[in-house]
């Protein structure tokens, strides 16, 4: 097999990582479906290698049919390192709020409606950030922590992501997904990214997946 | 007796799984596909013993390729290899006539026993 | 040495559940802070004793760790606190359990099977008190209580968009106490600024929990009246007027009575933003200083009518 320098993944490891991502969300959205008693559809993943610098313009030319939105991230930590985020449309969580049947009365009042779908943003958003990275990390035998999700903007007019997550030279890979829960008008896209930083544990960790049919 | 297998995948990854995971030393003739519309055509033109099926494909999805196969043989042996393992798709699928549902990652074992479940059936088709 | 007496001496409440929700571990800090001793509820269902963690959210956030080995965070902003525990006793006032921060984890077993969860409790009552302080400070006030100018104005655009939404009606009333120059020139600012807050409390006690009182100018006070319509806010207005005007306020020994005139809106197709609401409120309050004081003028839609 062909090992380029660690700031390279070759072609074959993309594909390697493709399927190795097809695999993991197909468990994550079987798994999401038990934990919040909703079909949850993840599309086929998208596996995309940039530069750290291009991504803000990468993910705002996919979210680009969205007039407002709430972007919650979260970052995760261990050998498979990255930032994770989720975009919805705006007044999702409103949405969220209904599919899992929270809004009791004592939720009433307009203020605390408002925090109870922050934090129902946050916890739903938790869950499928777990699952989609948690995943791919135990198909590659790792073990992942994670930092709480923060909501970056909360029905807000479209503003960038901050260019500086990573060092702007540095190359990234991309992983999107579209999700939604069936029967609910609720959709939108996460994406999962990891720096330079990781290649070196991914790319042995992608030869040893293979491994494993030799 | 199983003699060719297709295999039909949009990863070329994924197709190398999973011939990985077939005996070698078996002498199968194998033919690949790398999406629903090529697997439907190899179908017709080289009528394999087994079919294995990916669900998530482009221009012609699995589910549809599955139907198209069934729809020219009711008999074809088409085992659906997929990551998507939502109780409601193995329904869907198994309603559409595939023979079982193989779960990704496979393994040696379960396309091992994915081949042994083929042959039976295959056996009682042919009786 | 054992590194796990560690778990006894950390300021924090650490607890494991396994996967029929027994409680496997529960620590010094747990023991302390619950009355609850270890042996008494070590191989039971954390429900027994937390009858309030039953709840969907709860359980989904622990199917959540065990089947995807994710972390679930619990905010003190919603939840308050996971386990009701005495608070120290200076914040007893405040709060009745302690604010607590939680966190949710898997535990592995050799193999990388989760077998338990952990969940941390972090107190957090003393942030809270003080993020509250601050909130208060910023949007508050300081003299009568009432809320500031600024937050009046975040809080009507808010309230504006929602009667819009669901079609409900919305009224906002201006208040200003007549010569009120006066009341500060003879008796001094002292007296005024108790004038002030007896008015302050008058209106407070007049209005609905979900009504919002601010202090709007130096002696001008405005509150927004959520689903009221401009002729129940009159009879409101009214019933303010009247109580301050009964009322006497001892300033120095001497009673000092002083009168209010209102001026009332209510959101109609034209009168469709806040800016607007306010404004027609203040024309209103304006009027009724024109005719004579001690009085409450509502605007209508054309026409200005007392």
């Amino acid at each position: 097999m062909e090992t380029a320098s660690n700031n390279q993944i070759t072609e074959e490891e993309k594909d390697i990582l493709q399927e190795v991502m097809n695999i993991s969300f197909g468990k994550a959205s079987a798994d999401l479906t038990d934990v919040i008693n909703a079909y949850v559809v993840l599309s086929v993943p998208d596996v995309t290698l940039l530069k750290a610098e291009k991504l803000p313009d990468y993910i705002r030319d996919d979210i680009k049919d969205y007039n407002s939105i709430s972007i919650i991230e979260q970052n995760f930590w261990g050998k498979f390192k990255g930032i994770c985020f989720l975009i919805f449309p705006s007044r999702s969580g409103r949405k969220l709020v209904a599919m899992l049947g929270e809004g009791d009365d004592s939720f009433e009042q307009s203020d605390t409606m408002a925090v109870l779908e922050k934090e129902t943003l946050i916890e739903v958003g938790n869950i499928l950030i777990g699952a989609c990275v948690g995943k791919v990390a135990e198909l590659l035998s790792e073990v992942v922590t994670y930092s709480p999700p923060r909501v970056i903007f909360e029905d807000s007019p479209k503003k960038n992501i901050s260019k500086d997550i990573f060092e702007p030279e540095s190359m990234a890979i991309i992983m999107k997904t579209i999700f939604s829960f069936e029967g609910q008008d609720i959709n939108g896209f996460l994406f999962l990214v990891t720096s330079q930083e990781s290649f070196g544990w991914l790319k042995v960790a992608l030869h040893r997946f293979m491994e494993r049919y030799e | 007796m199983i003699k060719k297998i297709l295999i039909v995948d949009d990863s070329p990854i994924a197709r190398k799984i999973l011939k990985k995971c077939i005996p070698q030393d078996r002498g199968y003739e194998f033919h690949e596909a790398g999406n629903g519309l090529e697997g439907l055509e190899k179908f017709k033109t080289e009528t394999p013993d087994v079919t294995f099926m990916d669900l998530t494909m482009p221009v012609m999805d699995g589910i549809q390729a599955l139907e198209e196969i069934k729809k020219c043989d009711d008999d074809a042996v088409v085992i659906v290899a997929t990551a998507d393992v939502q109780v409601k798709t193995i329904f869907r699928v198994m309603n559409l006539g595939a023979l079982m549902v193989l779960k990704k990652p496979v393994t040696k074992e379960t396309v091992e026993d994915a081949l042994l479940k083929a042959r039976v059936s295959l056996e009682d088709i042919r009786r | 040495m054992s590194f796990s007496q560690i778990f006894d001496m950390i300021n924090m409440g650490l607890v494991v559940i396994d996967k029929e929700m027994n409680v496997r571990y529960w620590n010094r800090w747990m023991e302390i802070h619950s009355g609850i001793s270890s042996d008494e509820i070590l191989n039971r269902s954390i429900f027994e004793h937390f009858r309030n963690l039953d709840t969907p959210r709860f359980n989904r956030n622990c199917k959540s760790v065990f089947k995807l080995g994710n972390f679930c965070f619990f905010s003190q902003k919603l939840h308050k606190y996971l386990f009701p525990l005495k608070t120290d006793s200076s914040f007893k006032a405040d709060f009745d359990y302690m604010q607590q921060s939680c966190t949710m984890g898997p535990l592995r077993n050799g193999s990388g099977a989760i077998t338990d969860i952990f969940i941390a409790v972090q107190d957090v009552t003393e942030v809270v008190m003080y993020e509250q302080q601050l909130l208060e400070m910023n949007t508050k006030d300081g003299l009568t209580g009432a809320y500031n100018r600024r937050f009046l104005e975040t809080q009507l655009c808010k309230e504006m968009e929602r009667a819009k939404r669901y079609k409900r009606p919305i009224s906002v009333l201006m208040l200003d106490i007549d010569h009120f120059k006066k009341v500060n020139d003879t008796y001094g600012h002292q007296c005024g600024d108790l004038v002030l807050k007896t008015i302050s409390s008058v209106v407070q006690s007049c209005i609905r929990k979900t009504d919002f009182f601010a202090r709007y100018g130096g002696e001008e006070f405005c509150c927004i009246l959520p689903e009221t319509k401009p002729e129940s806010a009159v009879i409101l207005a009214e019933r303010i007027r009247k109580g301050i005007s009964k009322k006497v306020v001892k300033c120095k020994k001497e009673p000092i009575k002083v009168t209010v005139s209102l001026g009332v809106a209510g959101a109609t197709e034209i009168i469709d933003s806040p800016d607007r609401l306010l404004k027609k409120a203040d024309d209103a309050l304006y009027k009724a200083k024109e005719t004579g004081r001690n009085r409450v003028v509502v605007f209508n839609d054309k026409k200005v009518m007392a």
